[in-house]
């Protein structure tokens, strides 16, 4: 440990023709051991363990605290692993509203990027490495100048901020200067449901939906399981809504997207119309409810899905719920605030946790004007990187290189930093104290696990340095805040270690208010042009960019295209067909001026005339793994419309690009559809029997049975309840630390992931089935291993000794599953993908599983490292595991508890009783593996009216 | 008629003689064989030279491939996380079914008292060890870490691990390096008398102690033939079974799995079926090079063309029923996995290498049907080629094929190879000529006192 952060302080980059004499490199060398003896360890103030509260640290024994992660501002509560001072796990908090216990992909990819190399590490400027000193005195005359005129010339440009300390910093600090300016901006922004709200009810407001009051939601446009501050939390809500076999008190999901979105997939009906058309969708609705609005014409599956949907959420009174997404204009959000009352939905209202009082793109737009004015003379950009992520149109960078001292705070020496005259480095969220709010307002503070790898600084420190306040801590600040603030009745210290442990601030979740009847907006049913638009999303692997060098997420298999390394442009059928272009054909997009060249990914089940992609790619200033890759659609964001440009035409042009997908694209027909199983619930109550594979009812064999004396581990899982959400790839990748490979061996058709999400098209509709080792009883891997290094123990565990392995891969070659991986090259052992090998990323390694070397095989464990800690655990107290007791890696991480594991010898156990349910089934349980994965089989419940409201 | 007539009815003179009118006599025959060795200089080397720097250049080009290997890793190859196995499994195959034919033709013949296998027995023999230590060598370094690969092997070792019986990779090792001892001893000694011969007619001290050295004090004695009859009779006894276990045996590290187009019960024979096959090829190309290269006519003739292209048309046959059955058995069966497999492999990604397979093995040898073919040697040794590159590309779709579309669609890819995939595929076979080359530049490569023996059994 000490070696390595010797040899990152050592590392910090300089320029490259800068000269270090001998005696430069001594001092370097004496003040980098310094340092790296002070550095390393646990932060300076007390944090408080979550769990277990050791008199000192037990060195061995992990311990787990309870902080906040932000994900476009908003916090979803963590419990964060840390070994013997080293963060390595992100789980998530049950005590949080957004996260549950649950995880989502960036999350769990929060402890890598970490110990990510090509994280700034120190000040910048003028192209050479600075220190902090030079940046205050550069600073200071700046301050001085614009605290003579009240603040005028100075200026703040940040992301969101729910961080309530940060908002009163930033507040007492305007209201001293009230000329300083501060400009917010996020690039997943929601102004249109913002505004929505505006037009409706005269007053800002954030919709809440309760799912679980809910029976009919329709989703217009809307993304409730895709990734966001809020993924977890509805991804729970909605699969809990949809957990009953009673199709009457099950929720039924309705899905009006221009291209496939994790909600869309788990929908009952799913209608893809161009992003424009959507809103007709939303006037029948209101049409059928009374609204005195013209009738739609056309297109005639709009029309009957319109029809149907109404009629099935007006029948279901307090239950109906329609939720419109940000690529929908405000009249739309504000019509849907109208249909919502008008059905009685099950929703409530906030205000807005988010505390600026104008949009995002418009506080953007007076960024811009103010800066062109030349009236921002001194620019402290805060943890944002909008030369990269703001609209193409506003040609930000220009303006941000027109202010003559810019500094910019930022985890990477990124696109903006290259345009400030200064940058400065920003403490991780692992590393430094702060506090942020949930989408539904709940306050938690952020511990720190570690203390700061690097000399950086947190917005509050940086706050406090415009303030002139020096020597508080972001410690000092955080407390010193929520001494004022918090409602501890008088005795703070008992308040603030229970709200430490907690992770969750009692009782700080916003308060519902109530609104007046909404308004209903002036908005009358369009057509669609001939021209193409182009939707943006944000990306399920990288969101908006700012993931874009953590490499577990790169390497991501993107939900539905299983891409990874890259976008493309998702075109229909329909239209790659009157192309002529193929998956990784180029095509020019050409909207105005803006021309894109970029590689085509044809997806069946795309509205027509849309072309769909993602940001956060094609990041010019991202680090070592992230730049470079794919191409940045920021450039052709109109700031207007953020999530939607209209009127681009799409043309061949000659060339291909390769693009990178695990997993081809394959539409499931005949005797294959047992693969994927799928009832209606409706089948469910009538049939008995489902035909199914079940677990344990297994083919006649000649072999005898293994002994088992103690536990028999298996595992269920719910692919009704799935969502493809990926938050189990990822959480198993941090755990067992699994390698990634890079572009060029995916290519070649490699990869590490220990469990991957099968993705099969059936009848137009995809389905997730996430598949790690089935841990068969009678696995075929094991009789092929020529060594013995693939065995069965007496708990069932099909186990892999790597040190036995000699990598003759019969095992991977006998699998039917092929849930096994070999390391072609040492891809976590000394041949790692660019800068994923660097000594740092090292400590993210989970010390109780084993790193593995080039030539041999290996796969999931069912995390046999948990297994053993809760036997020790267990035998130390003289009694049996309990149920539920062990927790894996994919369990703990899944948003909607599709995983369940548990012991089969125990006859009561929740996976005895998940096995013995009518759905489930055992994949290939005809070859006689015996696997003890086994599944539940994808439930619907489609409206049984639906096909004869079109007759 | 009678037992007693039938023993003394005369043998009817045979239809067709292995020898011709010149090479019917003792004196000849050593006289033949041994001249490439001892009057070099009646010989032009020029085409040996060429083929030995070529094949010298290719051997090279595989010890830098297994260089590569060893040092970075299979990841150098093609292989991928579904297609695990590639080119080594394959040729580690197709080298052991072509170093099945010595054997075949040394052993069944003899027992089968084929007279004719005389004249080609002993390159057929060493083509075998050579094919057979090929062979060897890939399944060591497909291994992931290969320097392991003792742990095959039931060694004392203070883990007090044993390996894993059940595994068919563990058959194999035993059943290839049985096969490699059988092989080696089985040359060797029916090499002893010749190498006396030449220890006789040796032409310098030099040669004459080597090749008295080896031949173990060969005197040519009634009681020397005697033994050596015996012990030559009791190992072509051993060999049958052998070479059919080996062959079994490789068949069985694709059969004894779970796969769709490998667990199928007709994998064993149909293995030692392709095997002789492709060894028949094999020693058809080495027959035609030996017989051009040292103007062997006298001995190689048109007849053993002849005899030999009945033997492949007959295993073409086989082969294509083999393969027939195999699809039938998919259709019959009316598993998802395997009938879509059989139209993968006629219709996927590797379709033209199939239909390629499928002409080279089953098309092209039933020209001959045709006795004028059979009895060209130019026309014989196209279509063993044919036949060689058939049996690799059956080989390499075993392999790929399955691999590349199992049970689970999601995990359906390709194998894409590599120039290492090549360079130790292609090296393997400059290796093979390199050391075919050397073996007829020190070695008699017909064996002289088999010959000797036929040509007295024939009466000149």
């Amino acid at each position: 440990m000490n070696k390595q952060l010797r040899l990152d302080q050592a590392n910090m980059r300089g320029p490259p023709n800068s000269e270090v004499d001998r005696r430069a490199a001594l001092k370097l060398f004496v003040s980098g051991a310094a340092l790296a003896l002070a550095s390393c360890g646990r932060p300076a103030e007390q944090i408080v363990p979550y769990v277990e509260i050791p008199d000192g640290m037990t060195p061995g024994l992990p311990m787990r605290f309870a902080s906040a992660l932000p994900l476009a501002g908003y916090g979803r509560g963590v419990i964060v692993t840390s070994v013997e001072g080293r963060p390595i796990k992100v789980d998530g908090n049950p005590r949080h509203p957004a996260s549950l216990g649950s995880t989502d992909v960036f999350a769990e990819a929060t402890v890598l990027s970490l110990y990510d190399p090509d994280r700034s590490q120190a000040p910048y400027s003028g192209g050479r490495v600075q220190d902090w000193s030079a940046f205050e005195a550069a600073l200071q005359p700046r301050l001085d100048k614009a605290r003579a005129r009240h603040g005028a010339g100075l200026a703040l440009l940040t992301g969101r901020i729910t961080s309530p300390t940060l908002i009163a910093q930033i507040e007492a600090f305007t209201k001293a200067l009230p000329q300083v300016k501060w400009y917010r901006y996020e690039p997943s922004e929601d102004d249109a449901i913002r505004n929505g709200a505006i037009l409706a009810f005269n007053r800002p407001a954030t919709l809440l939906p309760r799912f679980a009051d809910a029976r009919v939601v329709l989703t217009l446009d809307a993304d409730p399981l895709g990734a966001g501050p809020e993924q977890i939390r509805f991804a729970r809500d909605i699969t809990q809504a949809r957990r009953t076999h009673v199709p009457d008190q099950s929720l039924r999901l309705y899905a009006v997207e221009p291209a496939w979105t994790l909600t869309g997939a788990l929908a009952d009906h799913r209608l893809a119309l161009r992003p424009e058309l959507v809103r007709n969708v939303a006037i029948e609705i209101a049409r059928s409810l009374g609204a005195s609005v013209p009738e739609l014409k056309g297109p005639p599956e709009a029309e009957h899905f319109a029809k149907a949907a109404a009629a099935d959420l007006t029948a279901r009174q307090g239950g109906g719920l329609v939720l419109a997404g940000p690529r929908q204009p405000p009249e739309v959000h504000a019509l849907c605030h109208w249909i919502n009352n008008e059905l009685s939905a099950p929703v409530d209202f906030i205000a807005p946790v988010d505390p600026l009082n104008i949009g995002g793109i418009a506080s953007l737009k007076s960024f811009v004007a103010d800066a062109r004015a030349g009236a921002i003379e001194t620019l402290m950009i805060l943890g944002a990187n909008p030369v990269y992520d703001a609209p193409g149109d506003l040609a930000i960078a220009d303006c941000v290189a027109a202010v003559p001292f810019s500094a910019q705070l930022g985890l990477y020496r990124d696109e903006t930093a290259a345009r400030c005259t200064w940058h400065l480095p920003l403490t991780h969220v692992l590393e430094g104290w702060s506090d942020i709010r949930a989408f539904d307002g709940t306050a938690s503070i952020v511990q720190p696990l570690i203390r700061p790898l690097y000399d950086s600084r947190t917005a509050h420190q940086i706050m406090a340095l415009l303030s002139n306040a020096t020597g508080p801590s972001s410690f000092d600040m955080v407390r010193g805040y929520w001494q004022q603030a918090g409602k501890h009745g008088g005795d703070f210290e008992d308040w603030w270690r229970q709200t430490l442990q907690d992770g969750v601030v009692a009782d700080s979740a916003a308060a519902k208010i109530s609104l007046p009847a909404p308004q209903m907006p002036e908005v009358a049913p369009v057509s669609g042009g001939e021209n193409f638009t182009l939707a943006f999303a944000p990306d399920p692997s990288l969101f908006d960019g700012s993931f874009a060098n953590n490499a577990w997420l790169q390497e991501c298999p993107k939900p539905f295209t299983k891409q990874v390394w890259g976008n493309a442009l998702h075109l229909a059928e329909s239209d790659a067909q009157s192309l002529g272009v193929v998956d990784g054909d180029m095509v020019r997009l050409v909207a105005g001026k803006a021309v894109l060249e970029a590689p085509v990914l044809v997806r069946q089940g795309q509205a027509s005339h849309t072309v769909a992609t993602t940001l956060g790619y094609g990041r010019a200033g991202a680090g070592s793994l992230g730049t470079a890759v794919g191409f940045d659609v920021y450039r052709l964001r109109p700031s207007d419309s953020p999530w939607a440009l209209a009127d681009v035409s799409v043309s061949k042009i000659g060339g291909r690009q390769n693009l990178l997908l695990t997993q081809h694209f394959f539409e499931l027909e005949g005797e294959a559809k047992d693969l994927q199983p799928r009832f209606a619930l409706a089948d469910l109550a009538k049939k008995p029997d489902l035909g199914l594979s079940k677990p344990g009812g297994n083919p006649a064999t000649l072999y005898p049975p293994h002994d088992y004396d103690t536990y028999e581990w298996a595992m269920v899982i719910d692919t009704a309840a799935c969502i493809g959400c990926n938050a189990c790839v990822v959480a198993c990748q941090a755990e067992n630390n699994v390698p990634i490979v890079g572009p060029d061996e995916i290519a070649v058709g490699r990869d590490m992931h220990w469990l991957r999400i099968d993705d099969y098209v059936i009848g137009g509709k995809p389905g997730f089935s996430p598949v790690p080792c089935m841990h068969c009883e009678h696995a075929p891997c094991e009789p092929v291993c020529p060594v013995a290094a693939s065995i069965h123990d007496s708990e069932g565990l099909n186990l892999q000794v790597y040190n036995r392995c000699v990598g003759t891969r019969f095992c991977q070659s006998n699998c039917p599953y092929k849930v096994r991986r070999f390391n072609f090259y040492g891809y976590a052992d000394g041949e790692e993908y660019k800068s994923f090998g660097d000594d740092i990323v090292k400590a993210v390694f989970n010390p109780d599983v084993t790193v593995r070397g080039r030539g041999v095989m290996e796969k999931c464990t069912y995390c046999v490292q948990r297994i053993s800690r809760a036997r020790r655990a267990a035998e130390k107290d003289h009694r049996k595991i309990h149920d539920g007791e062990i927790v894996t890696a994919c369990q703990a991480a899944c948003p909607t508890r599709a995983i369940a594991f548990g012991d089969l010898s125990d006859a009561n156990s929740r996976i005895n009783a998940l096995r013995a349910e009518p759905q489930a089934y055992a994949l290939l349980g005809e070859l006689g593996t015996r696997p003890r994965t086994t599944y539940l089989a994808r439930l619907e419940n489609p409206n049984p009216d639906f096909g004869k409201a079109q007759s | 008629m009678s037992l007693a007539a039938i023993r003394t009815e005369p043998t009817p003179p045979e239809a067709v003689r292995w020898t011709l009118p010149g090479a019917r006599s003792l004196d000849a025959v050593n006289e033949l064989v041994t001249a490439p060795l001892y009057e070099r200089q009646l010989w032009s080397w020029k085409a040996w030279w060429l083929a030995a720097a070529l094949s010298g250049a290719l051997t090279a080009g595989f010890l830098v491939a297994v260089y590569v290997v060893f040092t970075r890793g299979i990841g150098v190859w093609g292989v991928n996380t579904s297609t695990v196995w590639g080119f080594a499994i394959a040729d580690y195959v197709w080298w052991i079914g072509i170093g099945n034919a010595g054997t075949l033709i040394s052993s069944m013949l003899l027992l089968m008292r084929q007279k004719w296998r005389a004249s080609t027995n002993r390159f057929a023999e060493a083509m075998t060890l050579f094919a057979a230590t090929i062979a060897g060598i890939f399944p060591i370094i497909h291994l992931g870490r290969p320097m392991y690969f003792y742990w095959l092997t039931p060694y004392p070792n203070t883990m007090t691990v044993w390996p894993q019986w059940r595994s068919a990779l563990i058959w194999d090792f035993w059943a290839i390096l049985s096969y490699i001892l059988f092989s080696l001893i089985f040359w060797y000694v029916g090499l002893i008398p010749d190498l006396a011969t030449m220890r006789d007619r040796a032409r310098s001290k030099f040669a004459a102690t080597a090749y008295g050295a080896f031949a173990l004090g060969w005197r040519g004695s009634a009681r020397h033939w005697q033994a050596y009859e015996t012990l030559h009779l009791a190992l072509a006894c051993l060999g049958v079974p052998l070479v059919v276990s080996l062959h079994s045996v490789v068949g069985m590290d694709f059969a004894a799995s779970l796969m769709p187009g490998w667990q199928e019960t007709i994998f064993p024979p149909y293995f030692v079926v392709g095997a002789m096959y492709s060894g028949f090829a094999m020693v058809v190309c080495l027959a035609a090079m030996v017989r051009w290269g040292f103007r062997q006519e006298g001995l190689i003739t048109i007849a053993h063309f002849d005899v030999m292209a009945k033997v492949m048309l007959m295993a073409s046959i086989v082969m294509g029923l083999s393969y027939a059955t195999e699809w039938f058995n998919a259709w019959y069966g009316g598993d998802r996995p395997d009938r879509s497999l059989v139209i993968f492999e006629f219709t996927g990604s590797y379709a033209p290498m199939f239909w390629a397979l499928l002409f080279c093995n089953v098309i092209a040898p039933q020209a001959f049907w045709i006795a004028a073919v059979r009895r060209s040697v130019v026309a014989v040794f196209v279509v063993s080629i044919l036949i060689n590159i058939g049996m690799w590309l059956e080989r390499i779709l075993i392999v790929w094929n399955t691999l590349s579309h199992g049970y689970l669609p999601s995990m359906w890819r390709l194998f894409i190879p590599t120039v290492w995939d090549w360079l130790t595929t292609i090296g393997s076979l400059g290796l093979f000529v390199l050391m075919f080359l050397v073996f007829v530049r020190f070695i008699p490569a017909i064996s002289m006192h088999e010959v000797r023996k036929l040509v007295d059994e024939e009466g000149s």
